[in-house]
């Protein structure tokens, strides 16, 4: 039961699988929650885009699902994983500062654009260290996608902080004594 | 008391957003993310077994969460269901039993067998159960002021009893649903509250220390932000046969925003889990309230694993009995 070490590196194909389907069920999971608590809070357009990150996350899952084929997978435990950071890359931070329920779309654009550039890091990091050369290639190729990710949020993000220069003001704020 | 539903790994992720029209924050218009080619391909059920992320999600309910976004306790929701997962067990098998506060919601987001109690009384709520249905495993879950204060005696005596239950108690050091006012565990010079202006000045509760003192065989202390040693925490305390104890980190937002500092004050306990009471009372001692991991754990003797049934000589004892009885309560009810 005891957790990998920080410089674990990945052993084989089915290996780096298992942790890209992790990755990317834990990123839907993150996306629905924060589209759940966006809804709960009445932020309808930040949730949206959240709904539509979860979606995009359940595509990639399926993408790499579709490429594991019938490979068998190892049973990792969810301490087990040898991610870089302390969860899965694009399974958030709960704590993550820049979470609010008055967020705008451009923070919520923000947060993907940090989980997708974690993510771009972990599966270069693979590419550079896993014990085999087939596995490095598959992680390459993941480190690339995840690159193309990072560029269409990055255009996404101009546009959107073009159109909304200000942050919308909170209309409700917690009743805090200076 | 709700009871888990019978649902499948794809009932199990409910549309979304719901359709109650809800209104704009902001006017925002939406931008729209890149459209890809959704697969058709769906992770074979042997593929399932090695995504804890995705078996997590049959525990959770369709209830969303009413907590702050950035709040620790969705850290804790999400270790929970991952470590129900990992552990197999069937939602029909699990009970989380809570009592009041922001924490005490989290029986409503599993999908397992819910009870939200009284304040500071999810303790013998919970022990009634496991005492009636010892097959369960019972999960009590609460907040600091929930536990420590209103229900402080029942932690003390829950801990010297060692029945089969875990209890996650997610430590904000802040009552939040009553928005702010200090708890057992603030710090006494804490002036953010109007109740306290100048701070409780009050010394504070130590709750892994008094467990200890209480009798507790098994404490640990977890972090909101550390999710998957959390979780492996939570795998050893369901695992622990009789009272665990485990302490959870959990930040609020939006009263104690400094606790955001947390993530950088945490650290693993340095010494291994103490196995005697004398090297747990010398680890208590050094403890800075930061370190994580297993604290103590002891086997010691379990509580009645269950309400024993009646035998046939302690029937014949009562009918023999029964007419004593029957004199006394006639004597004291003239």
């Amino acid at each position: 039961m005891s957790a990998p070490s920080p410089d674990a590196v990945i052993e084989s194909v089915a290996e780096l699988l298992a942790h890209a389907l992790e990755l990317e069920y834990a990123s839907k999971a993150h996306y629905e929650q924060l589209a759940d608590s966006m809804n709960v809070h009445h932020n309808t357009a930040v949730a949206d885009l959240f709904c539509s990150f979860a979606t995009l996350s359940a595509d990639h899952a399926a993408a790499v699902a579709a490429r594991a084929g019938d490979t068998d997978l190892p049973r990792i435990p969810p301490w087990g994983f040898k991610w870089l950071c302390p969860d899965a890359p694009e399974g958030g931070d709960c704590l993550d500062p820049a979470l609010s329920y008055g967020m705008s779309t451009v923070q919520a654009l923000e947060v993907a654009l940090h989980n997708e550039r974690r993510s771009r890091a972990y599966y270069a990091h693979c590419a550079a260290s896993a014990a085999l050369p087939e596995a490095r290639r598959l992680a390459a190729d993941m480190a690339a996608e995840a690159a193309e990710h990072i560029a269409l949020l990055e255009q996404m993000l101009a546009d959107e902080r073009r159109r909304h220069r200000d942050t919308p003001d909170d209309l409700d704020p917690p009743h805090v004594p200076a | 008391m709700h009871e888990p539903s019978d649902q499948s790994l794809e009932a199990a992720s409910p549309p979304r957003p719901s359709g109650k029209p809800q209104a704009q924050r902001g006017k925002q218009a939406q931008p729209t993310p890149p459209a890809r080619e959704p697969s058709a391909r769906q992770p074979s059920p042997r593929h399932r077994a090695s995504i804890p992320s995705l078996r997590a999600q049959i525990y959770k309910s369709h209830i969303k969460p009413v907590w702050c976004p950035g709040c620790g306790h969705f850290g804790v929701l999400a270790a929970l269901t991952k470590t129900l997962a990992h552990l197999e067990l069937p939602p029909e098998r699990v009970a989380v039993v809570s009592g009041i506060g922001c924490s005490s919601r989290l029986p409503a987001y599993l999908a397992v067998h819910g009870f939200h109690g009284l304040h500071g009384r999810a303790l013998p709520l919970a022990a009634g159960l496991k005492s009636a249905r010892p097959e369960l495993t019972v999960i009590v879950a609460g907040g600091d002021g929930d536990g420590f204060s209103i229900g402080g005696n029942h932690f003390l005596h829950a801990c010297r009893r060692n029945q089969d239950l875990t209890y996650i108690v997610m430590d904000n050091e802040v009552y939040g649903m009553t928005k702010g006012q200090a708890s057992p565990t603030t710090q006494p010079d804490w002036c953010r509250s109007k109740l306290t202006p100048q701070g409780t000045g009050i010394r504070r509760f130590q709750p892994a220390a008094i467990a200890l003192a209480a009798g507790a065989s098994f404490i640990a202390r977890g972090f909101a932000g550390a999710p998957a040693g959390l979780t492996r925490l939570l795998a050893a305390a369901i695992e622990h046969p009789g009272f665990a104890f485990v302490h959870v980190l959990s930040p609020c937002r939006t009263f104690r925003p400094e606790q955001q500092h947390w993530k950088q004050q945490v650290h693993p306990c340095e010494l291994e889990p103490a196995q005697d009471l004398a090297q747990a009372a010398a680890l208590m001692q050094r403890d800075d309230g930061m370190a994580l991991g297993i604290l103590f754990r002891q086997r010691i003797p379990v509580y009645a694993a269950g309400v024993a049934p009646i035998t046939e000589q302690a029937l014949r004892q009562i009918a023999a009995h029964s007419g004593a009885l029957a004199e006394i309560e006639a004597e004291l009810c003239r």
